[in-house]
């Protein structure tokens, strides 16, 4: 049912008489409350790239492997902060390699990200227990790319775009659900 | 005036509002069809941000909650029992998500209180409120006027608008639930907080907010 005044040219007129505490919304509730939207978002704008990071990590969830967890051997600094806005907080220094460790269960997958030629980057990854793995590389609006690790747990990709990624790793053998990483920021 | 009708677009009833598409979306999900859970992320995601926010979180670690919050709802399709509530499943898991994270950051600064030159004459800030929100970067003077009048409420009227206004208006009873709030006067579509916001923004001026 809709008790809306209708807007009427005798605006301020209406506004007015029609504001009931009790009442239902009019027009000019209306009115402040989109103006209200405009300043919440322009007071604390929603950060750039959320959205495609939530879209991204529902693609990864869909593929039902299990989360491993970051840990962060050399930079301390990064403390409760999630992989991501760990990795956003190192963009200053994209030249230096970087080294991540992500575990679950009796999993280990260690990462190293270096500089690669024309401003892409490399990944170098070893895995314990050492096993036959493979390792898929997910990006966002990007194909899969898969690598198989070496009987050491060893793996690479060797020119990789930057941007956001997760590795999602399953024993060759098909023993073990997949894991993946949290996703990082290249 | 113009734009009167544009300002409330779906208070006439023939419109969908954002829990309708949540509800959609969640159907679609569970039947194999993701394209309007994405639209829904695109559409949703800035009430969480402001959802989490509220609850004193930083940015960095609200990115992650809202990424996470959307992980949840992927994870738990299946179980979530009614998809009308899916909205209020959304805000409700993204504010429990923020209480976790701001616990954790709490628990973290508590370990660095016992360096020596933190004693209780000067303890450690804890990042439990936002900062204060800069109106600076408000430039229309009637935005100002209603971001200065949005103070003057009781915290949780704050937020509560600053949600509502995020979503669609006939959303105001899921977002007030969500957040703890009933609706107040039965019968009212409006609730309190607005009116009482209303009736600041009266004392202010003549002002036409169409």
């Amino acid at each position: 049912m809709d008790l809306t005044p209708e807007p009427n040219q005798d605006d301020e007129a209406v506004g007015h008489l029609s504001f009931d505490p009790k009442g239902v919304l009019d027009a000019e509730d209306g009115a402040v409350l989109t103006r209200l939207a405009r300043a919440v978002g322009a007071v604390d704008p929603v950060p750039e790239g959320l959205v495609e990071r939530s879209l991204f990590a529902i693609t990864l969830a869909g593929l039902e492997a299990d989360m491993m967890e970051a840990v962060y051997l050399d930079a301390p600094l990064a403390g409760v902060r999630g992989a991501a806005a760990a990795a956003r907080a190192d963009d200053a220094a994209p030249a230096e390699a970087k080294t991540i460790t992500f575990t679950h269960d009796s999993l280990t997958v260690m990462i190293t990200l270096s500089p690669s030629a024309g401003g892409r980057v490399r990944i170098d990854g070893w895995a314990a227990p050492a096993a036959g793995l493979d390792v898929e590389l997910h990006r966002p609006g990007v194909d899969v790319v898969t690598t198989a690790s070496d009987e050491d747990g060893r793996f690479a990709f060797d020119s990789v775009e930057r941007g956001r990624a997760s590795l999602v790793v399953r024993r060759t053998d098909g023993g073990g659900g997949a894991v993946s990483t949290p996703i990082i920021e290249l | 005036m113009t734009g009167s009708r544009e300002a409330l677009p779906d208070v006439d009833g023939s419109g969908l509002t954002l829990g309708d598409r949540a509800a959609i979306a969640l159907t679609e999900y569970r039947a194999g069809n993701h394209q309007a859970l994405g639209d829904l992320v695109r559409e949703a995601t800035p009430l969480l941000w402001h959802t989490v926010r509220a609850q004193g979180v930083d940015r960095d670690a609200a990115d992650d909650v809202v990424q996470s919050t959307w992980v949840a709802l992927v994870r738990h399709a299946e179980s979530i029992a009614e998809p009308k509530a899916v909205l209020k499943w959304l805000l409700v898991t993204a504010k429990r998500a923020a209480w976790e994270a701001v616990r954790k950051h709490r628990d973290d600064e508590k370990r660095r209180t016992e360096l020596p030159d933190d004693s209780p004459e000067h303890p450690m800030a804890l990042p439990a409120n936002d900062p204060p929100p800069d109106a600076e970067v408000l430039r229309d003077e009637r935005d100002r006027i209603l971001w200065t009048s949005l103070q003057k409420l009781p915290g949780r009227c704050q937020e509560l608008l600053r949600l509502v206004s995020l979503a669609d208006r006939p959303d105001y009873r899921y977002i007030s639930a969500a957040i703890g709030m009933p609706m107040g006067s039965i019968g009212s579509t409006r609730g309190r907080c607005l009116a009482k916001l209303r009736t600041i923004l009266d004392e202010q001026g003549d002002f036409s907010w169409t």
